[in-house]
């Protein structure tokens, strides 16, 4: 009886009684992540996230990696390439070695990796990065004393300690609620610098992120019309004139900054403010240019009301309807060219209106009603995405409110109608060859290639809740639609086809991919 | 190093001595003719392919036992014995219920020594084959995987029997009854856990789910109760 009592000792990790359960977007974190060569999947029970990458054609493998203890925040960097993730770390920490908080950066390519680590001091809970992933910033300290306004920055560029910047940002009761990177903004007298704009209850705050260290400048934002506080909603800037705008709540004015020369020693830039009336509360603004120059436009009503920041003078322009988006295009039209100067084209849209419009500002200025062509295209459109690579970067997908989704071809101004049977996400592959749509729950999803615009439609064997588009290890294009659910302890599941050519009669069913690497 | 050698060779001297005390007794049908046996064999397998389909490293099997002597001289005695162990291991792998049912055979000579009528050592090596089929709910697939393997290997152990039940006459053909306690080490070969649904369940196409390598090798225990005639 000993000698069995003695042969049965010995367990097994606790990681087998561990069920993976996907994770919950209501936490913040979303189950799954699309990268450029593999899909992450959380595993947030474990603390890893499983990746799949794709080593042959129709094959999957995975890999897991550790992302440490208590996660916070994942996120995907704009590029796809790398997947970031904050975790807490063991809290209260009671050992000299007890895991610290981090942030963990992992390669997405098709052989993932963990590419760096950067420990910090306290947990934090937010976590937002810079579109040229040239800076992350991590806030939101969870600590039994939290100073909402204490900043993180993390230079990218930088490894271990010396990549962190603590900041905290002097307050009037506010904390931080969204964040804008600028492009290199022409400051004068001085070089072209990065700045990190950050929107708080009642002011903005400007950190130079050329020198992060040195002091920020805190600008407060106006009064609401009605002399209450107002908050911002927007923010956009013009890199070459280095002006900021913001719209404003409770206000028809736009707030105008511009970052000048120094106007007193000690400083390294001066900020210019002013308040410019558009005569109602805008939907949206944009910077744009026409051929006088640098304008703000603000679409107020069915008017685009073009601000000139120098002069503050404005210039309404009737629209067809009452457009609430815009989106400017010029680059897609003509990628070659130098930054248009003599004029912008924008896409002008909204989730209310059936039509689009495109507003080319190249026209003289008495002639600007003439320059919005509308077209009228049955459905509103809630959100315009772009496509990326440098095939069909002049395509744009127009996604409606309901169930349908347009492909619009830039230069021909031609828009391909796509409906589908049921909800709707849309995701376009990385390589922007394709879009592939889905509705999560169901089995069935598509894929619509933009040289030929053919959907083709395919029907899993089980329900898909995502679908990927990555490149393999020998190149190849591989689609992922994964099968998990969400909340509830089950597997992961995917079935893997050929992204060029797709087809469930030779696509691959893949699951208990949550066991691998279980130790 | 002295140390060493004063233990075997203390019980060398009180073998000598039990052997010698028995010499007179005619063993008789204590060297039992046939033998079956059922008894219990518990394997200890570290093997963390094991993980997946056991919450411990104990693998508990039934087993069921023949044996016949073939060879007689005067305390040692040679036979063929075999042994059936059918074992089944339950669990679950981050909720999906798993299972592992392992059939083992194992055939070969067993050299038996007795110190008295009633009590015999032996010790064996016996080439071993098993069936194990590995199973796994999966939930996504909504299917049963399988992967079900023959591995070979041998069993080698030692062991004493003890004669619980039988007349104390050697000439007596009555059955006899037997305690058996055995330990050893069983070796099989490695089988690869890659599980695939049966034909025509779950989807097209299913890739298998590896698991790695599965070795049931370990050391065991077998406690057995025989009847000899």
């Amino acid at each position: 009886m000993c000698g069995a009592l003695a042969l049965a000792c010995g367990g097994r990790p606790s990681s087998w009684d561990t069920p993976f359960v996907a994770a919950n977007s209501q936490n913040g974190l979303a189950p799954a992540y699309g990268l450029t060569g593999s899909v992450a999947v959380l595993d947030t029970a474990l603390g890893r996230v499983t990746l799949l990458s794709s080593p042959a054609a129709l094959t999957l493998a995975s890999h897991s990696i550790g992302l440490g203890t208590d996660l916070a925040a994942t996120r995907v960097s704009a590029d796809r390439k790398t997947l970031f993730a904050l975790s807490r770390g063991v809290q209260p920490q009671r050992k000299p070695n007890d895991e610290r908080p981090q942030l963990l950066l992992i390669d997405g390519g098709p052989t993932p990796k963990v590419l760096q680590s950067y420990p910090l001091t306290e947990p934090m809970d937010q976590l937002v990065l810079d579109p040229k992933n040239e800076w992350a910033v991590v806030y939101g300290s969870s600590g039994v004393v939290v100073n909402l306004n204490e900043l993180v920055l993390v230079n990218l560029a930088q490894t271990g300690a010396d990549a962190l910047s603590f900041k905290t940002l002097l307050s009037f009761g506010g904390n931080p609620k969204r964040f804008t990177f600028t492009g290199p903004l022409a400051v004068p007298g001085g070089d072209p610098r990065r700045f990190l704009i950050v929107e708080r209850d009642f002011d903005l705050v400007l950190i130079d992120l050329a020198a992060p260290d040195r002091d920020a400048v805190t600008v407060p934002l106006p009064s609401t019309d009605a002399g209450g506080t107002a908050t911002s909603a927007q923010v956009v800037y013009d890199a070459d004139s280095a002006s900021i705008a913001v719209r404003v709540t409770g206000t028809t004015s736009v707030f105008l900054l511009q970052l000048a020369a120094p106007a007193q020693d000690g400083q390294d830039y001066s900020v210019v403010t002013n308040l410019v009336d558009v005569g109602a509360q805008p939907a949206t603004i944009d910077f744009v240019h026409n051929a006088q120059g640098l304008r703000l436009v603000a679409l107020v009503g069915t008017s685009a009301v073009l601000v000139d920041p120098d002069t503050a003078t404005t210039q309404a322009v009737q629209m067809p309807a009452a457009f609430t988006g815009i989106r400017r295009i010029t680059s897609e039209l003509n990628p070659s060219a130098a930054p248009a100067l003599d004029g912008d084209v924008a896409l002008l849209y909204g989730p209310n209106i059936s039509k689009i419009a495109y507003f080319n500002l190249s026209g003289a200025p008495g002639a600007l009603f003439r320059s919005i062509e509308p077209y009228d295209i049955g459905v509103s459109v809630k959100n315009v995405i772009d496509v990326p690579g440098d095939t069909y970067f002049d395509h744009k997908i127009l996604e409606t409110p309901n169930q349908q989704f347009y492909v619009l071809d830039l230069n021909t101004r031609e828009s391909a109608p796509m409906k589908t049977n049921g909800g709707l996400t849309l995701e376009v592959a990385p390589d922007g060859e394709r879009v592939w749509a889905y509705n999560p729950g169901q089995a069935g999803f598509a894929s619509v290639d933009f040289a030929r615009l053919h959907p083709i439609s395919l029907i899993a064997e089980r329900a898909v809740s995502n679908v990927f588009d990555i490149e393999g290890v020998n190149g190849q294009r591989t689609a992922v639609a994964l099968h998990l659910a969400a909340g509830t302890a089950d597997g992961i599941g995917a079935t893997v086809l050929d992204a060029l050519a797709p087809s469930t009669a030779n696509a691959r069913f893949y699951s208990g991919l949550e066991l691998g690497g279980v130790k | 190093m002295r140390e060493c050698f004063r233990l075997p060779a203390l019980l060398a001297s009180a073998l000598c001595l039990v052997g010698a005390t028995a010499h007179a007794e005619p063993l008789g049908s204590h060297q039992p003719h046939v033998e079956a046996s059922l008894g219990v064999r518990v394997s200890k397998v570290a093997d963390a392919g094991f993980d997946p389909f056991a919450d411990s490293d104990a693998l508990a099997q039934v087993s069921l036992g023949l044996g016949a002597t073939v060879l007689r001289a005067q305390r040692f005695s040679l036979s063929a014995v075999g042994f059936w162990d059918y074992g089944q291991s339950s669990s679950t792998s981050r909720g999906s219920s798993t299972s592992l049912a392992v059939h083992r055979l194992s055939v070969g000579p067993e050299l038996r020594y007795h110190l008295l009528p009633p009590l015999y050592l032996f010790v064996h090596a016996l080439p071993a084959f098993a069936h194990s089929e590995a199973s796994m709910d999966d939930r996504v697939a909504d299917a049963t995987r399988y992967a079900r393997h023959w591995s070979y290997g041998v069993d080698g152990a030692l062991g004493a029997a003890f004669e619980v039940y039988g007349t104390r006459s050697g000439e007596s053909v009555r059955p006899r009854l037997w305690v058996i306690a055995e330990g050893g080490y069983g070796y099989l070969g490695s089988t690869r856990l890659k599980l695939l649904p049966d034909p025509g369940q779950g989807p097209e196409r299913t890739s298998p789910v590896d698991l790695g390598s599965l070795s049931l090798s370990g050391p065991y225990l077998r406690v057995s109760a025989a009847l000899s005639f």
